[in-house]
């Protein structure tokens, strides 16, 4: 993305809630904003592992649901400010990725794979049955703010900006990690891991760096929600559902891209929303074979996304021109 | 003695790749190993390079006890190698693809990136730094592979026959660069059919046959050597040659 | 009394988990591929069951026939359409095109079929057999009795057969398969074809005794992929003695703890395996 481009982004993101201020469903387009921007921001995390390590992930959620149920949990019993389960949650996150990651990341890709569905299903199932943790009703968090640390607000706005704040700085950590060493050698590690190994990459600790940087900022994604809908059970927190979100949103904007996530948000959230307002419950049925479905076209077609698709695009129209000048 | 390799055997199941061979090496040497197709050259390699792990023998490398290591260990104690099917990094460009080795000793962008881009200069792909490493044809894939492990800073580098398949033209500056990197001070050991090769580049040569070392000596000995000739080309030729 | 009672349960029941794992083992072996959507192909199995006994009537042979039919076409077709493509490009594209395959198939059966539990309305399989104090009900015997011929006969079909030995030649080694005239494109078909087949025979023969609904597809994917692994790499021989094992401690766990949390100790069992022994019991190196 050229630099104008960027800061044509960056401004329409930081002045969006003022732009719908003024129209009559204000309120219901900043909460998308937010909504929005959640979603980039666990599309986003679940990049960095499967996107840019290229290890995939299907069981992100239990790092969503550890961010979200820490904070509510510590609330719940103990009448703490959420805030202080923040990194709870990400502590218990990172002790699960090393769970999985360690044993996993010294085989095949598939390894890796059939652990994060199975550790995601076995989470789900303690925390759905363990009444300390909500068991099937869930937590919940304070009702009314009893001071800033609660972090409750009436309005979507002050929610939507600490999201984008959250997710600048995610996208400004991707960027950095993709220039650095760590980048270079997942890049590596995705290319052709023999290869990479025979030149020193330490491939089973890099993917590990990679994961745990993504559970921490799926964690935090996790905490967010929590701290904004006040509410988390097993199928809102830990169910596949919130997994597959995660990376369908990542995978049709382009995983591996730097802004693939939040174009994929972009799209999906108003997408879901508004075919939830037209045909109600049995509409989510609905989206998830159409989920589904986009994701074995994407898998089949385009593994790069829209982004990749983007630059076929452009230098196939590129191509032509040249065609047409030299003729 | 830079890499002594003592009684290596290599097995699948009941197939020997690698029925026990002898290899050492001394820092500054070039040294060459031949033998048929299936005798086990590459696998012997893999061993040497940490990627198989031998079924018995050893392998020292500067001191250090490498034969159950994996192959990210014999890279940073600098053992570097190519593949005989280049792995280059497809959708990387060039100068990524050489940075991912700078990287090994050079934890920073800016010092990696310098690093890559001398050794660019030194095997001639600095023109084509930006470009994508799938526009090369399969020699300038094997240039890049040597760039790549050149930017390591290997102390040995085993080639896998890096000069197959070219055109004499690019095998004199295969060899032209093979010689730079020597004069650089990296101990080589090279796979390689083509005998000219051998024979200009290498002092010592090795020659493979089913999996164990039949012949070694200087190249201009070993290919006169009758079980050489058996081995390549077969019993009659042998005896048709007589005793050279 | 009890016990044994549960013992004898869990490995019939284990029979069939290993049937449908030695499918997806043999794709694994021969492709290096996991289905991510081999519990759907089970569950759809119990549902073409289900459709044949109410549109056809008929008893275990025709809609375990039927079952295994109608889901050889999908391995197949599902081959063709998708698989072929995919396992030429990046792993993400490999392992999404089956995983987006499992949410497709779950999804849209919990659209045509709703997400209401089962049963098949079968009576030629019913009462009781009494083996020596142990008291198993005849569907459970003939599941497993029928799972375990399957398995085996899989077993010589790939190990015996002449269409084995070229199933496993590509597996092996592909280019040198096509250098002796093998089609490894057809014997992968075929292999996608069997694989699915063994998942919808298992499917139909668990629809005898248990109710269902789309929803046990990922418990079934999750079992496959504790089984295959337990099993090791590629070795279908693996599936079938880690199928009995897992079915045995799933049943013990059940009777002992409680049946909420035998896929617990399984997913558990499942996590240590890959710390202490990840090549299973029978994987190649």
């Amino acid at each position: 993305m050229t630099r104008w481009g960027l800061l044509a982004l960056a401004a329409a993101l930081v002045a969006y809630p003022w732009l719908v201020a003024g129209s009559d469903s204000a309120a219901f387009l900043q909460d998308m904003g937010a909504l929005v921007l959640l979603a980039a921001i666990g599309a986003s995390a679940w990049n960095i592992v499967g996107g840019y390590a290229g290890q995939i992930s299907v069981g992100h959620a239990m790092f969503f649901g550890a961010g979200a149920y820490l904070p509510l949990l510590v609330y719940q019993h103990w009448q703490l400010p959420p805030l202080v389960g923040v990194p709870l949650g990400i502590a218990a996150s990172l002790v699960i990725a090393v769970l999985i990651g360690f044993p996993t990341f010294r085989l095949t890709g598939h390894y890796f794979s059939m652990a994060t569905i199975a550790v995601a299903e076995l989470v789900r199932i303690v925390v759905g049955n363990w009444d300390f943790l909500g068991a099937a009703i869930g937590l919940q968090g304070p009702a009314t703010a009893r001071g800033w640390y609660d972090v409750i607000f009436r309005s979507s706005v002050p929610y939507y900006y600490i999201f984008l704040a959250v997710l600048a700085l995610l996208i400004l950590a991707t960027w950095q990690m993709q220039r650095s060493r760590l980048g270079y050698y997942l890049g590596a590690i995705r290319a052709g891991e023999r290869a990479a190994r025979s030149l020193g990459v330490p491939v089973r600790r890099y993917k590990l760096y990679a994961l745990m940087l993504s559970a921490t900022f799926t964690s935090l994604a996790g905490s967010l929600y929590a701290l904004k809908t006040g509410f988390i059970d097993p199928d809102s927190g830990l169910g596949i559902l919130v997994s597959v979100q995660m990376i369908i949103t990542a995978a049709l904007g382009g995983a591996g891209t730097l802004f693939g996530p939040l174009l994929g948000a972009a799209i999906l959230v108003p997408l879901q929303t508004a075919t939830n307002t037209w045909l109600g419950g049995s509409g989510s049925g609905l989206t998830y074979i159409v989920y589904g479905g986009v994701i074995v076209l994407i898998a089949r077609f385009e593994p790069g996304g829209l982004v990749e698709l983007w630059h076929r695009l452009h230098a196939a129209r590129r191509r032509r021109l040249e065609m047409r000048h030299a003729a | 003695m830079l890499l002594s390799a003592e009684k290596v055997a290599k097995h699948f199941g009941s197939f020997r790749a690698v029925a026990g061979a002898d290899l050492a090496v001394e820092e500054g040497e070039i040294v060459g190993l031949i033998g048929p197709n299936g005798a086990g050259k590459s696998t012997f390699f893999n061993c040497i390079a940490g990627d198989a792990a031998p079924t018995s023998g050893r392998i020292v490398f500067a001191g250090v006890d490498v034969t159950a290591a994996p192959a990210e260990r014999h890279a940073r104690l600098g053992i570097g190698r190519t593949f005989q099917v280049p792995a280059t990094f497809e959708d990387m460009t060039i100068l990524d693809n050489v940075m991912v080795g700078a990287f090994l000793r050079h934890k920073h962008r800016g010092e990696a990136r310098d690093r890559a881009l001398a050794v660019l200069e030194l095997t001639g792909l600095k023109e084509q730094a930006r470009q994508r490493a799938r526009s090369l044809g399969t020699p300038g894939r094997k240039r890049l592979e040597i760039a790549r492990v050149l930017a390591t800073g290997p102390r040995l580098m085993l080639l896998d026959e890096a000069l197959a398949g070219l055109t004499p033209g690019e095998v004199q500056r295969a060899i032209e660069l093979v010689r730079a990197i020597h004069a650089q001070g990296v101990t080589l050991v090279i796979v390689e059919h083509i005998m000219e090769v051998i024979l200009t580049l290498t002092r010592r040569v090795l020659v493979f046959n089913q999996g164990h070392v039949i012949a070694s000596g200087k190249p201009q000995d070993v290919v006169k050597d009758p079980a050489v000739i058996e081995a390549y080309l077969g019993r009659g030729h042998a005896q048709a040659k007589g005793s050279g | 009394m009890i016990l044994l009672q549960v013992i004898a349960g869990g490995l019939l029941l284990g029979a069939v988990y290993a049937l449908f794992s030695s499918g997806l083992s043999l794709i694994w072996g021969m492709m290096n591929f996991i289905n991510f959507a081999h519990g759907e192909f089970v569950m759809l199995g119990m549902y073409a069951a289900l459709l044949t006994v109410l549109w056809l009537g008929g008893g275990p042979g025709v809609f375990g026939l039927a079952a295994a039919m109608a889901l050889f076409l999908l391995g197949v077709v599902v081959y063709f359409g998708l698989i072929r493509e995919v396992m030429r490009g990046p792993m993400l594209a490999q392992i999404l095109s089956t995983f987006g395959l499992a949410l497709l198939l779950r999804y849209a059966a919990f659209w045509i079929f709703s997400p209401d539990f089962v049963t098949l309305p079968q009576t030629s399989l019913s009462g009781t057999v009494d083996l020596g104090g142990i008291l198993l009900t005849v569907p459970q015997l003939v599941a497993g009795l029928v799972a375990a011929v399957l398995t085996l006969a899989m077993h010589l079909l790939l190990t015996r057969t002449a269409i084995g030995s070229q199933l496993l030649a590509v597996a092996e080694d592909r280019n040198a398969a096509m250098l002796m005239g093998i089609r490894p494109d057809r014997m992968q078909a075929l292999a996608w074809g069997l694989s699915a087949a063994s998942a919808g025979i298992a499917g139909a023969l668990m629809a005898i005794s248990f109710p269902f609904s789309p929803a046990v597809g990922e418990t079934f994917a999750l079992t496959a992929f504790v089984v295959v692994t337990l099993g090791g790499f590629g070795s279908v021989p693996g599936a079938m003695l880690a199928g009995l094992i897992v079915g045995l401690i799933e049943a013990l766990s059940a009777y002992w703890i409680g049946p909420i949390y035998k896929d617990v100790v399984v997913y558990g069992l499942f996590v240590a395996l890959l710390w202490l022994r990840p090549q299973g019991l029978l994987g190649r190196a």
